[in-house]
């Protein structure tokens, strides 16, 4: 029972470190990305060919990661100064295609769709942390610097910036936003922040291939961010919360046929989903009325 | 009539130091077969308050989007300081002391009184701005002083979505205070205000254009076209027809038809 919870736990984190990145963007930056998963991916494949080939030291493992994946995220940067709303998401997802068939086509980085095995632990001042407790405390430390890192960055400058261009993207030109530059530093930094999720999950797993990074992997990030309430602090914690507790939640009824679980669960989150952007279209966090992150003007 | 409209309209020309700041020469712009802006050339004059006039559909916004560079002339020039403009960036134009307001506003709807005003005089794009805490505290207080004149001073905290109207029409302009332009390009900044509040609109636009600052204004309403003009500028359907004193443009028979109709008085 506690190797479970543990393991939840740590889980919760990594995919809260996901969420709070792609609010960075959605909720902020008016970038709706259902390529997020990528940039999950990309971290998780850099860590582990990094930790297989020269160091699992985390603090040289996890800033590799963050870098080529903000390398990477320019290609999703670049159609994002181009379009905007559904435009976007349509070209997010060419890229998420694109990206899953990368993951398994590569095989000499990615081992193809056997994927990386045998991923060293993370190694922390040259501690292996092998411990569920010792893990989850990393992950936790990890979820609290990218917390922290996000909403400092929310509340300076920059994040106004973003909130401008969210509301206006023609007022901010006019009163001389280089928004070019503005949305591609956001989403650079959403991409390596949610490569250290990446980098994390490969060492927790100490296995990975491409189906932890599929499209349904994006859109259950987004269905987290949109549930919990986009645009809001808490938001993304809230929703990623629930929606990895209630899969558990399920199992512990009794009365529900076991092998059908997996379907109920689907029902459950595509009426939470449906009723809440109906009753609560800003979340549960987001106050009722308010569409964040919605693009009005061009 | 302004003082400060008489004191221009006593003398024919405009005077001597009043330099020109803002250049159009020759510029056309076409959407299809409509030409939009069709041969237009005007000087904006340093502290000179210049009013676009003409029917819905002369061209007067898309003047503006030009001149900010929101839309790319297809021929003529226009010349910042005796520089050209075209080609540049909107917000690099923007960054040479042009501000303008949008005729739908445009505010930052979720974001509060204070944060649409702070954020504009943060124009560096990169993760912090210079100057560190003394710079932001010296920010803070500018945007305190903006809001006082603009009677938002009690709404800081308030979004922008939940103002009311004519709060919303004060924080377009304290948005443009804040942007400490050489040049402002108002579009209907006025339109929809109460007598008290276009008072308070007015009384704003002067003191700052006593202070040096050159706009251009569209407007409809002629009692503010009086109110307020040094020059006026009469556009229709893309062209130019006049661009003189109040008085000679207002006095023109022939405008007074095409502006409101045969049935003139």
């Amino acid at each position: 029972m506690l190797a479970y919870l543990l393991n939840l736990a740590t889980l919760i984190c990594i995919n809260a470190v996901l969420a709070i990145t792609l609010n960075f963007i959605m909720g902020y930056a008016g970038i709706f990305s259902i390529a997020h998963a990528i940039f999950f991916g990309v971290g998780a494949y850099t860590a582990a060919y990094f930790a297989l080939h020269a160091s699992a030291s985390v603090f040289l493992a996890i800033p590799v990661a963050m870098l080529i994946a903000a390398l990477i995220s320019l290609v999703l940067a670049l159609p994002a100064l181009r379009v905007r709303g559904e435009y976007f998401v349509a070209a997010s997802l060419g890229l998420q295609v694109l990206g899953v068939t990368v993951f398994s086509e590569w095989k000499s980085i990615t081992g193809g769709l056997g994927g990386v095995i045998g991923i060293p632990p993370a190694d922390v001042f040259g501690y292996d942390v092998v411990d569920p407790v010792a893990f989850l405390a990393l992950a936790a430390t990890c979820l609290v610097i990218v917390l922290i890192a996000t909403t400092a960055l929310l509340r300076s400058s920059f994040g106004r910036n973003l909130k401008a261009i969210r509301d206006s993207e023609s007022a901010a030109h006019a009163f001389g936003k280089n928004v070019a530059v503005i949305k591609t530093l956001s989403v650079m930094l959403s991409s390596a922040l949610a490569a250290v999720a990446g980098a994390l999950y490969a060492f927790y797993m100490g296995f990975i291939n491409v189906e932890s990074f599929t499209l349904e992997t994006s859109v259950l990030l987004m269905a987290m961010v949109i549930i919990g309430g986009t645009g809001t602090v808490a938001g993304p914690i809230v929703g990623t919360l629930l929606l990895m507790l209630l899969p558990g939640l399920f199992s512990y009824m009794s009365f529900l046929p076991q092998t059908e679980i997996g379907s109920i669960q689907q029902i459950a989150y595509g009426l939470a989903m449906v009723l809440l952007m109906i009753y609560r279209p800003g979340g549960i966090v987001g106050s009722g009325t308010r569409a964040a992150g919605k693009g009005k003007t061009a | 009539m302004s003082a400060l409209h008489a004191s221009i309209a006593a003398h024919d020309a405009p005077p001597p130091d009043h330099d020109v700041l803002l250049s159009i020469r020759h510029l056309r712009k076409s959407f299809g077969g409509l030409k939009v802006t069709d041969d237009v050339s005007l000087d904006l004059r340093a502290g000179i308050v210049t009013t676009l006039v003409g029917p819905n559909g002369a061209g007067k916004t898309t003047l503006f989007n030009q001149i900010t560079g929101h839309l790319q002339p297809d021929a003529g020039e226009i010349l910042w300081q005796g520089r050209s403009l075209l080609g540049k960036k909107h917000f690099q134009i923007a960054r040479l002391g042009l501000a303008r307001s949008f005729q739908d506003l445009r505010l930052f709807d979720q974001m509060t009184v204070l944060e649409n005003v702070l954020t504009v005089m943060e124009p560096v794009s990169w993760l912090w701005q210079p100057g560190g805490r003394n710079g932001r505290s010296e920010r803070l207080d500018r945007v305190h002083t903006i809001l006082e004149r603009t009677g938002l001073a009690d709404k800081a905290d308030t979004r922008a979505v939940d103002l009311a109207y004519a709060e919303r029409k004060f924080l377009s302009m304290a948005r443009i205070l804040a942007a400490d332009a050489r040049i402002w390009l108002l579009d209907e900044p006025a339109s929809g205000l109460d007598r008290s509040s276009y008072e308070r609109f007015l009384e704003l636009l002067r003191s700052e254009v006593q202070k040096g600052l050159t706009v251009c204004i569209i407007e409809h309403n002629l009692d503010i076209v009086i109110g307020i003009s040094d020059r006026i500028a009469f556009l229709d359907q893309g062209r130019l027809l006049a661009d003189g004193l109040p008085a000679q443009v207002l006095n023109d028979p022939h405008l007074a038809a095409i502006y409101f109709g045969d049935q003139a008085p």
